[in-house]
This record gives C-alpha cells, sequence and structure tokens, in this order.
C-alpha cells in the first residue's frame, strides 16, 4: 500500500487557545508589588537588673503626636516640613565622624579602630582563655567564663576581619566606628496616623541608605542598595560574587549601623 | 482602456493568521513573568501610606516567610462594630476580636507549614498592609503580642514614592 501523507493539523483555533490562557493570567494577577520596611522587634528579656542610662547625646529622639507633628531632639517639624528629617539624622550620624578632639559635644563620639588594637585585645582574651582552661577545678562560674571570652574572641576576631577589607578598600589604617550605643528613638502617640509613621521610617531609611551607599560607592565603586539586591535575589546560590558582596555589605552596615528604637505610644 | 480596472465581485483576498498565535503567546509569557499573583481579596478599604527605599517583598513571598495582615475601613458593614473603626482582617476573614487574634493566628499559621520549609519563628515577618488613616496604637499592640510570641521580623507596608511626589500626610 502506498504510504498516505499524515493530513495537516487544523491550527486556526491555537490563538483563541493563547487568547483564553492570556485573559486568565490578566485577570488572576496583578502588577504592583508589595513593599516595606522591614523592622525587627526587640526579643524580649526577663532580667529585673536596670541597664545603666544612655547619655543623651547618643541619642536621636523623634516624636509624633496626634496631630502629626514631629519633634526631632528640640526642634518642631510641620507635617510638610518632614523632608528635612534626611538631612538632620544624617548630620547625627556624620558631624563627628572625622574629628578626634573639638568634638560636638551633643552627638555620639567615634571610635578609630586600628589592627593593632584589635590584635591586643584578641591577645588579651586568648591569654584569659588559656588561664581559664588551665584551672584545677572547672565549675559553672568556670565555664561561664569560658563562654564569654570565646564569644569575644569571636567578636574581635570579626572586627579585625573588618579592618583588614576596610584598610585594603581604602587605605585608612583606622576605622571609624560610631558609639555602640547611639541610636535613633522614634516615639508616636496612640493616635499617630500610620501615614506619619511611615513617612518618619521612610526618612530615617533614605538617610541611612544615603549614607551607606555613598561609602559603598567610594571603597567598592557599587552602591549599598545594589549589593543588598544582589543578595536578595541570588541568596540560594553559593558563587564568590555572592560571598564577597555579603562580606561587603557588613562592612557597610557596621560602620554606618540602623538602629532604631520603636516605642510603645503612652497616651 | 483604465488602468486601474474595477474588481469583478472578487472578495478581498484572506489575511493570513497562521503568526496570530505567535503574538499572544508572547503577550501571554510576558504577563507570565511580569505579574505575581493576587492575593485573596480585601475586605478593607486600605490607602497606602508613602516612602522611600522600600524594600521589596517578592523573594519573601516567594520562600511564603511573610504573613499580610490588612488594617482599615470594612467595605461591607458597618465600622462602629469595629474597635476604633479599624476592621484586622486575616486571610480572608474579619475577626471579631480584631488585633488581639493576632498571636494566635500567627501560631495557627505557623504550625500548618510542613516541617521542612519552616523558617525560624523569628524570620518569619509579620506584615502590617495599614490605612494611611489607622492608628499607631493598634500596631504596636499587635507588636507586643508578636514579641510575647518570639516573631521578631515585622514589616510596616508602604508604596515606593516617585521623587518629586509629598508625603500624604493628614494636616490637622
Amino acid at each position: 500500500m502506498a504510504q498516505r501523507e499524515a493530513p495537516e493539523i487544523n491550527a486556526g483555533s491555537m490563538a483563541d487557545i493563547a487568547f483564553l490562557l492570556l485573559i486568565f493570567f490578566l485577570v488572576t494577577t496583578t502588577m504592583d508589588k508589595d513593599t516595606a520596611y522591614l523592622r525587627k522587634i526587640p526579643k524580649k528579656v526577663e532580667s529585673k537588673i536596670q541597664p545603666p542610662p544612655v547619655e543623651e547625646k547618643n541619642i536621636y529622639k523623634i516624636v509624633i503626636n496626634s496631630k502629626q507633628v514631629i519633634q526631632a531632639r528640640d526642634s518642631i517639624i510641620e507635617p510638610e516640613d518632614i523632608s528635612t528629617l534626611n538631612s538632620r539624622i544624617k548630620h547625627f550620624y556624620t558631624v563627628n565622624r572625622d574629628r578626634k578632639t573639638d568634638r560636638a559635644l551633643d552627638y555620639p563620639y567615634y571610635a578609630f579602630g586600628t589592627k593593632e588594637l584589635y590584635s591586643n585585645n584578641l591577645i588579651t582574651q586568648q591569654n584569659r582563655l588559656d588561664a581559664l582552661e588551665n584551672r584545677k577545678v572547672i565549675d559553672d562560674k568556670t565555664s561561664k567564663m569560658i563562654d564569654q571570652t570565646l564569644v569575644a574572641i569571636e567578636k574581635w576576631n570579626e572586627k579585625l576581619e573588618m579592618m583588614n577589607l576596610y584598610t585594603e578598600f581604602s587605605g585608612k589604617k583606622e576605622m571609624p566606628e560610631i558609639a555602640f550605643e547611639a541610636h535613633i528613638r522614634l516615639e508616636s502617640f496612640v493616635d499617630t496616623d500610620y501615614s506619619a509613621y511611615v513617612a518618619v521610617q521612610s526618612e530615617v531609611q533614605r538617610a541611612v541608605t544615603e549614607l551607606r551607599d555613598e561609602e559603598a560607592m567610594a571603597l567598592f565603586g557599587i552602591t549599598w542598595t545594589a549589593m543588598n539586591r544582589y543578595i536578595q535575589q541570588n541568596k540560594l546560590e553559593d558563587t564568590p560574587e555572592l560571598r564577597l558582596y555579603q562580606e561587603h555589605v557588613e562592612l557597610i552596615e557596621t560602620l554606618y549601623p540602623l538602629r532604631l528604637i520603636e516605642v510603645k505610644p503612652k497616651r | 482602456m483604465s488602468k486601474f480596472r474595477k474588481k469583478d465581485g472578487k472578495s478581498a483576498p484572506a489575511i493570513n493568521t497562521s503568526s496570530l498565535p505567535d503574538i499572544v503567546f508572547m503577550l501571554l509569557f510576558f504577563f507570565m513573568v511580569a505579574t505575581t499573583t493576587k492575593e485573596i481579596d480585601p475586605l478593607v478599604k486600605i490607602t497606602p501610606a508613602q516612602g522611600v527605599g522600600v524594600t521589596d517583598l517578592t523573594p519573601f513571598k516567594q520562600r511564603s516567610t511573610v504573613d499580610f495582615v490588612y488594617l482599615g475601613t470594612p467595605i461591607k458593614g458597618d465600622a462602629s462594630k469595629f474597635d476604633k473603626g479599624v476592621a484586622v482582617q486575616y486571610d480572608g476573614l474579619l475577626h471579631p476580636d480584631g488585633i488581639n487574634y493576632i498571636g494566635k493566628w500567627k501560631l495557627a499559621k505557623f504550625n500548618d507549614k510542613p516541617a521542612e520549609m519552616t523558617d525560624p519563628k523569628e524570620n518569619v515577618i509579620t506584615c502590617f498592609k495599614a490605612d494611611e488613616k489607622v492608628p499607631m496604637g493598634i500596631i504596636f499592640t499587635a507588636r507586643e503580642i508578636l514579641r510575647d510570641n518570639n516573631f521578631n521580623s515585622i514589616a510596616y507596608s508602604a508604596a515606593e514614592m516617585g521623587n518629586k511626589s509629598n508625603y500624604s500626610i493628614r494636616v490637622q
């Protein structure tokens, strides 16, 4: 029997099917993304010991009242001038950054870490650990102290690594570190609008992001925002670039930490 | 003899539509890539607050490590039934307990997830999608409940604002 050619399939309804799918997707999906400010709630601590009070100069206090008027330290900011907060917060961070003497007294001081300082601290802690481990009786108290020393050693090791990274890219021998207590304290009233609160969050975020971006651009030639986006998108892969960016981001975030304390409203 | 001869009743030749499916498929794929699936239908009215430098939550949504709480005036029904006129929507329902239900809801959601998918409790984000007029007191109540249950990550939802426009804050 002669071989018959297969009849061509009629593809005329293909377009209809595709249109159907297209319209289904148009209806069930949205274009707008969910965007938000990520924040952490501090862990619950169950200790009765009151922590020592933080010095006034290390606090940048922002209060929003129920009429959406903002008080930032001693100045009153009307809701329409809220965008001036950006430069105020930047000023709070940077005013003492390059000063070792003649510092602005009302703003957080900077410590200048060096490689020698961190190495010395590391050696001190190491010696302490050796002394503790050589004790004849290791009771609860001693093992607790050993744990503490191990934590301290890890901390100084991290700092030393960051110092090395900073020196490598900036050529400077000293790393400026803002006082560890320095923070922004955000207070609101019970009746404060969500939009006003978010606007202040936005200004804080903007100020810190701009500072970080500038620093990252000067050190690594790429902004902090860009590195962060890369990390977020390639989180599950293990590329050398990812690890490099993670280190860089960590350094930038140590140089400009975002420490925001949100206080529960009392009124 | 005229150059333009009148066509003698012949119909126009059919347009070739064989590439139409290709074009439509192209559109289809574009929309499949560029959009995200809608969440549940909102039961409360939300005008988003605005801000700059917001974080995109899409990667967190893909890993399903974010839960949304919607706060605003209800679209249907009487707003005065709710505390301060603010209804709280969890997934598909407006709970009569309002914000005080958030702890139970979060725990139930957390326990429902398969064991290999769960992030540690403190990394599961609770995102507040609140209307711009929602008073902050409610959100701080929620924060307190979340802290007591060790859910330490939260997010304040905000729409990305262009460079030129201003914050929309109610002046009184």
